[in-house]
């Protein structure tokens, strides 16, 4: 039967029966009449319609986030493997069609520049993308990042060290991201020695998988994220649900059967759902608009990336709306839309909490079985992320046994207070329907800024360790001792350096080693340390003694230096070109240790280089015997004056060098992605409790124009506002303080889980455990506060007027 | 000018609702103890003429004076302070707050005024005793039955002892029989207590209860003739 059926009653003019359409027809026939209802309720109709469609429409723009993260990070990928080549197996050789190419990094006040250096052996070379031609010597093209970050007053610095002049900016698709700090420079003889021939961009070799920790907060950021907006969804298809149920009692006096009531609620659910999917569209395009200036995990995307993947797009289209007329079924199941009224059938019954705890420990086990259990990365990730959702929907589940059961133990009490008990011993599942969102964000929040503050709490902690000696290492290629004398004598004349040291570093293997090839194709031989450099520089390397130009140490091993004592002795026979690589082992260099080396004692200082197997000075060994030799220096600085002396020895190794790479802790890449995200975690767990007070506030309301008689009425009694605004404050203060500690508990027992599984010390982010617990707090007084107007206004004699 | 001994009395009130007028010009006046009955059709007035003689609604003009008071003037504040303390009010329905027992119903206009929990129960205990509802007190409204409701709120109006009781339709929702017996209780227990008891009514058979009866008829007052 459908809506108006008239079976059996015939016409009346006496006719054949008039048989309405019945199946698919009159079932859509019943759906557009929901359909109808949704938008034909005057302003109330169309506000019930609109903060339902934006309820869903804020979990649908979050779905097709979440859905543009394959895409996004795949373009991000994408545009990194075609414009980088990191050496070909076999290195071209030089044509009309190739070209040099090394890189040149540097960083500036923590910010990482990433720089390459071109030289084409031709007219016709290939050009990365992004560029319309190569640069040519003392040329560059800019990201527009870097053109800005040039132009500012205080990055005197980088303009000094970056010298080039600009003659073009690179294009979107040569970068990561519009705040990408990135230059393409023309090659000079400075670099030689780093770079290496190239005939084509892109590279050939997938990157590394992601780490278990980087997939553990993926997971969880998703399943924190997604599943208050769930419960949000949820919340929000079921506003204003007591007028709903008396119109359609109202049509069940007009002759509509019970599924016929039900067809016509999913139809006016599919209106507020269908407007979601169209509001949720409209907030994710403008939203995508600012990915641009967003830096998450030094992932930074122009808003063309953030593009949903188009299976988990249609998903989200078909399955939002199902979701709404499923929950606005649901929250049904219990009442019947009776001709005199709505009958709920469902009796009163107690919450039992059995089977409430078991999804919190099911949960709780998948994840505490990542402790003991080494698996793959990827079944680690969904028993974590299965165990993080279940644990937190697990709360969900506990908080309205948790509510009931406190509740149902409170009694006495001022007026207010016994006004607020009653009302949630009576019917307490809006508030915590609302509440377990809030729960379910706290808790994850509180995990997640656990699991971040203590990485990067660790990551601080041993930056700070190795950056307690004021001191730079640095290396790049060398081809030559004179090279690297004058680069230590640029750093030593550097304003702020107070000393600088370095030598020749390469390795060499036994003659006659023709080395073994790994599983992976890897050729490679036991090898030794061959250090080159003036008897000065030596001497920071052992104790030598006397030492002219010419001799040759080797080095006895004592505490910790983790090798066998006597592998180079004197007379010692070496191949300088040890076979080292994926290809072919070159041809050998040999060369022997002089018998007349003297044997010294080696003694590793914390935080220093291995000393080195061999010490030669240049007239004993020349640097160009040498395979890859690398320049190794150490530059101290003047501590209190860091920032300016860091910068300066940075400008002056790249001068000597664009190639240098540095190595210190003076920069924790680390702090800022924490920092990052953990301000993207406390703002989205801002966004969340905001977009739940909101509903508290709805439903708050709603409940206040249901009992608007009743409030005239205790008006007539002369009930103080103050009484009825109190009794309001308790109302929402009760579940919500009850939510909270539940969500403290969870989230600091989820995080010490977490923690635990990737076995980092467990730390308790107790300031973020306040703050988000105030915000909750806030909350509740915001949804008071915003209530009282609603409720005095109600509160008004207008409610007795029966004519 | 106040008639001479009334507890209450309105003067010459005026009301507009937008521009439908629901009082115009209406006097009225009770003495302590007395019990009238507010008669009339439905959208005469007589609402309206009970709110504003409570102090729920402030009249466009005229004067409503209580025990020598100007009800007119008085601050919201002082009007709500004397309605908790020497009125009471039962209403045609929905007027039980429905999450409460019955009990913290009759209680509740005794501890708005100040009185602790205890001794408000107390004291609710009783009246729902001599209400004949004393077996309900642990109940909510939604469990009960419409008329053992009305007798909760009769309980309720007449627990804080008010001096004048105003009574809306209060058997509109009731049968027969049990609209008979929520008179009678609520008289007797009134004329115990000496409340003054304003009774609108549009039913002869409830205004039988009362000592005097007054129509409204178009927002203005009129008494029936003497002799008839």
């Amino acid at each position: 039967m459908t809506l108006l059926d008239t079976r059996g009653t015939g016409n009346r003019a006496g006719g054949p029966p008039h048989r309405p359409p019945g199946g698919p027809a009159g079932w859509l026939r019943d759906l557009a009449l929901g359909a109808r209802f949704a938008v034909t309720g005057g302003r109330e109709g169309w506000f019930r319609t609109a903060l339902s469609a934006v309820g869903v429409g804020i979990g649908v723009a979050v779905l097709l986030l979440a859905a543009s993260a394959p895409t996004l990070l795949n373009a991000w990928h994408g545009r990194e493997k075609a414009r980088e080549n990191l050496g070909q197996l076999h290195e071209p050789r030089a044509s009309d069609r190739t070209l040099r190419y090394a890189q040149a990094d540097t960083s500036f006040h923590g910010d990482a520049v990433r720089g390459r250096l071109v030289r084409p052996d031709g007219a016709h070379p290939p050009v990365p993308p992004g560029l319309r031609r190569l640069p040519g010597p003392g040329e560059m093209v800019v990201s527009p990042a870097l053109r800005d970050l040039l132009a500012e007053p205080g990055s005197g610095p980088l303009r000094d060290r970056l010298d080039y002049k600009v003659v073009g900016t690179i294009g979107d698709s040569g970068l990561l991201g519009p705040q990408e700090l990135t230059f393409v420079a023309g090659m000079d003889d400075r670099s030689a020695g780093e770079s290496y021939r190239i005939d084509r961009f892109g590279k050939t070799f997938d990157p590394q998988p992601p780490s278990a920790r980087l997939v553990l907060l993926i997971v969880l950021a998703c399943v924190v994220l997604l599943m208050p907006v769930m419960v949000f969804v949820g919340t929000a298809v079921r506003f204003g649900s007591d007028r709903r149920e008396a119109r359609l009692a109202a049509l069940r006096l007009v002759g509509a059967d019970i599924p016929t009531t039900r067809r016509i609620a999913a139809g006016e659910a599919v209106v507020g759902a269908g407007l979601g999917l169209a509001v949720g569209l409209l907030i994710f395009l403008v939203g995508r608009q600012a990915a641009g200036a967003v830096t998450l995990w030094d992932v930074n995307v122009f808003p063309a990336d953030v593009l949903p993947a188009p299976a988990l797009a249609a998903l989200i289209a078909v399955l939002v709306p199902a979701v709404a007329v499923g929950v606005t079924l649901f929250a049904q199941r219990s009442v019947t839309a009776e001709p005199l009224g709505v009958v709920r059938e469902a009796p009163v019954r107690r919450r039992r909490i059995v089977w409430r705890l078991v999804l919190p420990l099911t949960g709780l086990a998948l994840l505490s079985s990542l402790v003991w259990e080494p698996d793959p990365v990827w079944f680690r990730a969904v028993r974590l992320g299965v165990g993080s959702a279940l644990l937190l929907l697990g709360i969900t589940a506990l908080l309205p046994w948790l509510v009931e059961a406190v509740v149902r133990r409170l009694h006495g009490g001022p007026v207010p207070w016994q006004l607020a008990v009653r009302r949630l011993q009576l019917s307490g599942a809006a508030a915590n329907r609302a509440v377990s969102g809030i729960t379910v964000a706290v808790a994850g929040a509180i995990a997640l800024h656990m699991v971040f503050t203590t990485f990067q709490a660790g990551f601080a902690e041993a930056y700070a360790k190795s950056a307690a000696r004021p001191v730079i290492e640095l290396s790049g290629s060398a081809a030559d001792a004179q090279r690297t004398r004058d680069a230590l004598a640029t750093l030593r004349r550097t304003p702020g350096v107070t000393w600088a040291h370095g030598t020749i570093d390469a390795l060499a293997g036994r003659a006659g080693d023709r080395g073994t090839r790994g599983a992976d194709g890897h050729l490679s031989a036991d090898s030794a340390t061959v250090v080159v450099g003036d008897c000065a520089e030596l001497r920071h390397r052992a104790p030598i003694g006397s030492c002219r130009d010419g001799d040759v140490f080797v080095t006895e091993p004592r505490n910790g230096t983790g090798r066998a004592p006597g592998s180079v002795r004197p007379g010692a026979r070496l191949n300088l070109n040890p076979p080292d690589g994926y290809g072919e082992a070159g041809p050998a260099r040999p060369w022997t240790v002089p018998d007349s080396a003297r044997r010294v004692t080696a003694v590793r200082h914390p935080g220093e280089d291995l000393p080195g197997d061999v010490l030669a000075t240049p007239g004993a060994l020349s640097p160009a015997l040498l395979r890859a030799p690398e320049m190794k220096l150490r530059v101290g600085y003047d501590k209190a004056q860091e920032t300016a002396a860091v910068e300066r020895i940075r400008t002056a190794a790249f001068h000597a060098n664009p190639g240098m790479r540095e190595l210190s802790a003076i920069d924790n890449p680390h702090d800022r992605q924490y920092a990052g995200v953990r301000t993207a975690v406390y703002v989205g767990a801002v966004v969340v409790l905001l977009l739940i007070g909101a509903g508290l506030i709805v439903s708050t309301v709603e409940q206040l124009r249901e009992r608007r008689r009743l409030l005239s009425v205790l008006n007539a009694y002369g009930t103080r506002r103050s009484t009825m605004g109190w009794s309001i404050l308790w109302q929402t203060a009760i579940p919500v303080v009850l939510g909270l500690a539940l969500a403290v508990t969870a989230g600091v027992g989820l995080g010490t889980v977490l923690l635990t599984t990737t076995e980092t010390g467990v730390r308790v982010d107790w300031p973020v455990v306040a703050s988000v617990t105030g915000l909750g707090a806030g909350v509740i007084l915001l949804v008071t506060a915003l209530s009282l107007p609603p409720l005095w206004r109600m509160m008004r004699p207008d409610g007795l007027r029966t004519e | 000018m106040t008639p001479e001994g009334s507890i209450l009395s309105g003067e010459g009130l005026h009301k507009h609702y937008g521009r439908t007028p629901a009082l115009d010009g209406a006097d009225f006046s009770i003495h302590p103890g007395e019990v009238v009955a507010v008669l009339g059709p439905s959208g005469s007035g007589k609402s309206t003429l009970l709110h504003c003689l409570a102090g729920i609604v402030r009249p466009d003009s005229g004067s409503v004076r209580y025990d020598g008071r100007e009800l007119t003037t008085l601050p919201d504040a002082e009007r709500s302070a004397l309605r908790r303390r020497d009125f009471g009010f039962v209403f045609q329905f929905g007027q039980l707050v429905p999450e409460l027992t019955c009990l913290e119903n009759v209680a509740l206009p005794l501890r708005l005024n100040g009185a602790k929990r205890k001794a408000a129960e107390a004291t609710a205990r009783e009246w729902l005793a001599r209400l004949e509802v004393d077996d309900v007190h642990g109940k909510r409204p939604g469990e009960i039955s419409g008329g053992q409701g009305q007798r909760v709120a009769v309980a309720r109006a007449l627990a804080g002892h008010p001096r004048v009781l105003f009574a809306d339709e209060p058997t509109g929702a009731l049968d027969s029989l049990n609209g008979e017996r929520v008179m009678t209780l609520l008289a007797d227990a009134a004329r115990d207590t000496h409340a003054a008891v304003v009774l609108v009514t549009h039913e002869s058979r409830v205004a039988a209860y009362s000592d005097r009866e007054v129509t409204v008829r178009d927002g203005r007052v009129k008494e029936p003739l003497a002799g008839l």
